[in-house]
């Protein structure tokens, strides 16, 4: 017999409650590192959006506030109100380059997908596109599509296949290289196919800008206000703005997650509680035997710990399954739509993370109980009929 | 003095406080010979168990001493007082002894694991000590699949475990049919002639007859064992 062996021994003696306290900090601790899994790689997700944007500066619609700004991020469909004549104006400005997009949905199989509307030489350039497959577009208003490559992969879609887009056949000419963005998941048309289309006659969601000397966003944002009546952000504020959204969405479900854990910690003080109530006679008896107070003590904080123990690992291997798997079923909202696209990277730091803090937690829990134990009299626990 | 393994002066023992407050013992002087079988004999409710817990130093005294192979117990810590317990004494309680979970085998590894013997000796001397108690055919089976006097026959082989020189006895044998308490006694003998000092609380005065120091207690306090005899 060793301590860990009787320990062992004392929690599996009751199998239900074993495992329903068990249960308890699994879900718990799952659910907490599911939304500690997404919240970091929404962040990464963002950063990598605003980067593959390639612009210091975004023209929007009018009025438009954070939550179009997390569109133009995520690739959701936009308000389409900027004309000809303001990107006209916005593109005359020397020393920056202004790039329109037409940012819609279509869906491929009833899966939704990004179609966007782009200046096919410009944005290439702007955007260091290569072709993994076929054939680029070859000329400023050529037919036909050109798919990001999971985009492709996912719908098992070549140069020569054709893919429906509202009601239009259209033949695919290549495939982009892998961005890691959410490009990766679009398909491009060029601008005047696809605000026809739309039935968007001259009209963009957004207009991208590089501005030449990066000293001079500031500079350039208030010459383009001049030019036209038309917000203006810079790529920092987008993506802190952003970040901020999705920062909010994601502390509450953090905090609903930890409020999971919280009671699953009540759990295993209930059963730890019941446990030295069953056994008092038995903690007499180890008390004869010579156990010391603080023998029993250990005794019941070690199996307490194996409960939190259990939920770490049971959480951590859950909850990062959750995250991986279940991530592209609630992105369907932009708060959480970039996590579709997020590579759920398998981060043994969490894990490990989630492992100490629910056993931490657990010893926690166990704490009273434990004291409670400890402070038995032998002659008390023994002589209870 | 030096002949006597325990000896206690002055012994009060009090339950609860106010109303509820019970004098258990009140003012109890013995000594135990070393390597004799002393009985503790007398009516129900009078005190055996708790003069029993206070010779084991299970339990502290409210008043006067006892001192349990030259160490007085109201002077040892908690701890110091379980290194004592499970280095001196071994326990047999009057109705709880057994951890139920476990096998009889495995609460005797129990005590061993608690009075030091290494994890791998542990197995050879638990079936040893069932052997020892006529239950070399039960070594798994859990408290609940035994007799009443079987599970106290482990209680006294698990009681063996640390190699006590004083063994505590509690009624071992009141609920076993007489066979088994021939065969419980049977072991106590051969312990007795190993040199182990045996205390047995019992209300048989067949067994106290056998006893070599008879100590009668009667509302808290010794009464001359004469006064026993003749009134039995
Ligand atoms: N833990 C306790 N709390 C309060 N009172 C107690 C406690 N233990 C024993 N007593 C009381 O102390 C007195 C002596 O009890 P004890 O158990 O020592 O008697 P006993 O002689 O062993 O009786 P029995 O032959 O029935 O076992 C009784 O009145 C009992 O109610
Ligand atoms: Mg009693």
């Amino acid at each position: 017999m060793t301590n860990t062996n009787l320990v062992f021994k004392s929690l599996t003696r009751r199998k239900g409650r074993f495992l329903f306290t068990s249960l308890g900090i699994v879900i718990g601790m799952a659910s907490f590192v599911t939304f500690m899994a997404l919240g970091g790689s929404l962040k990464s997700q963002i950063e990598r959006e605003s980067a593959a944007l390639g612009a210091n500066l975004v023209v929007t619609p009018k009025g438009s506030c954070a939550y179009e700004q997390v569109s133009i991020l995520t690739g959701e469909q936009l308000p389409t109100n900027i004309t000809k004549d303001e990107v006209a104006a916005i593109r005359s400005i020397d020393g920056m380059m202004a790039i329109p997009y037409l940012a819609e949905r279509s869906a491929i199989d009833n899966r939704p997908v990004s179609v966007m509307g782009i200046l096919p030489g410009e944005t290439r350039e702007f955007k260091n596109w290569r072709l993994a497959q076929g054939e680029y577009f070859s000329h400023e208003n050529a037919e036909g599509a050109v798919l990001g490559s999971v985009l492709a992969e996912q719908f098992g879609l070549l140069p020569g296949s054709e893919v429906r887009v509202r009601g239009s056949q259209i033949k695919v000419l290549g495939v982009l290289d892998e961005t890691g963005g959410k490009d990766d998941l679009t398909v491009f048309l060029s601008l005047p196919v696809a605000q026809k289309l739309y039935d968007q006659k001259d009209l963009v969601s957004y207009v991208a800008v590089r501005v030449d000397h990066l000293d001079e966003v500031e500079l350039y944002a208030n010459k383009i206000k001049d030019q036209v009546s038309l917000g203006v952000v810079s790529d920092k504020q987008m993506r802190n703005s952003v970040l901020s959204i999705v920062g909010t969405v994601n502390i509450t479900l953090q905090i609903i997650a930890a409020v999971a854990v919280l009671a699953a910690a009540f759990g295993i003080v209930n059963t730890m509680m019941t446990a030295t109530y069953e056994r008092r006679r038995e903690i007499g008896i180890l008390q004869a035997m010579g156990a010391t107070r603080t023998g029993i003590f250990k005794l019941f904080i070690f199996e307490s710990g194996i409960y939190g123990l259990i939920g770490g690992v049971g959480g951590a291997v859950l909850g990062g399954l959750a995250a991986v798997f279940a991530a592209p079923l609630i992105s369907q909202n932009a708060a959480t739509s970039f996590v579709k696209g997020a590579q759920s990277s398998f981060d043994p730091m969490m894990f490990v993370g989630a492992i100490l803090f629910s056993t931490m937690v657990a010893m926690v829990a166990g704490l009273y109980p434990a004291i409670k134990a400890s402070k038995l009299s032998p002659v008390e626990a023994i002589s209870y009929e | 003095m030096n002949n006597s393994v325990i000896s206690a002066k002055g012994l009060v023992k009090e339950y609860g406080q106010g109303a509820t407050l019970v004098r258990a013992l009140r003012g109890v002087d013995l000594d135990i010979p070393r390597g004799s079988f002393t009985c503790i004999i007398g009516a129900s409710g009078h005190g055996k168990s708790t003069l029993m817990h206070l010779l084991g130093g299970l339990d502290y005294p409210t008043l006067g001493t006892v001192i349990i192979d030259g160490q007085e117990v109201s002077r040892l810590g908690n701890k110091e007082l379980a290194s004592l317990r499970a280095k001196k004494i071994g326990f047999v309680f009057q109705f709880f002894n057994l951890l139920h979970n476990l096998t009889a085998k495995e609460n005797i590894e129990t005590a061993l694991m608690l009075a030091g013997v290494p994890d791998n000796e542990q197995e050879r001397r638990a079936i040893e000590l069932l052997e020892l108690v006529g239950l070399g055919d039960k070594v798994n089976a859990k408290p609940g699949q035994l007799s009443g006097g079987q599970q106290q026959r482990v209680a006294i082989a698990r009681a063996l475990a640390n190699d006590p020189p004083v063994l505590l006895m509690d009624e071992p044998t009141g609920n076993l049919d007489s066979e088994a308490e021939a065969e419980v006694m049977k072991v106590l003998e051969n312990l007795k002639h190993q040199g182990k000092t045996i205390i047995f609380v019992t209300h048989s005065t067949e067994i106290a007859a056998r006893s070599d120091n008879l100590i009668c207690v009667r509302d808290g306090q010794i009464q001359e064992p004469q006064a026993f005899k003749k009134a039995s």
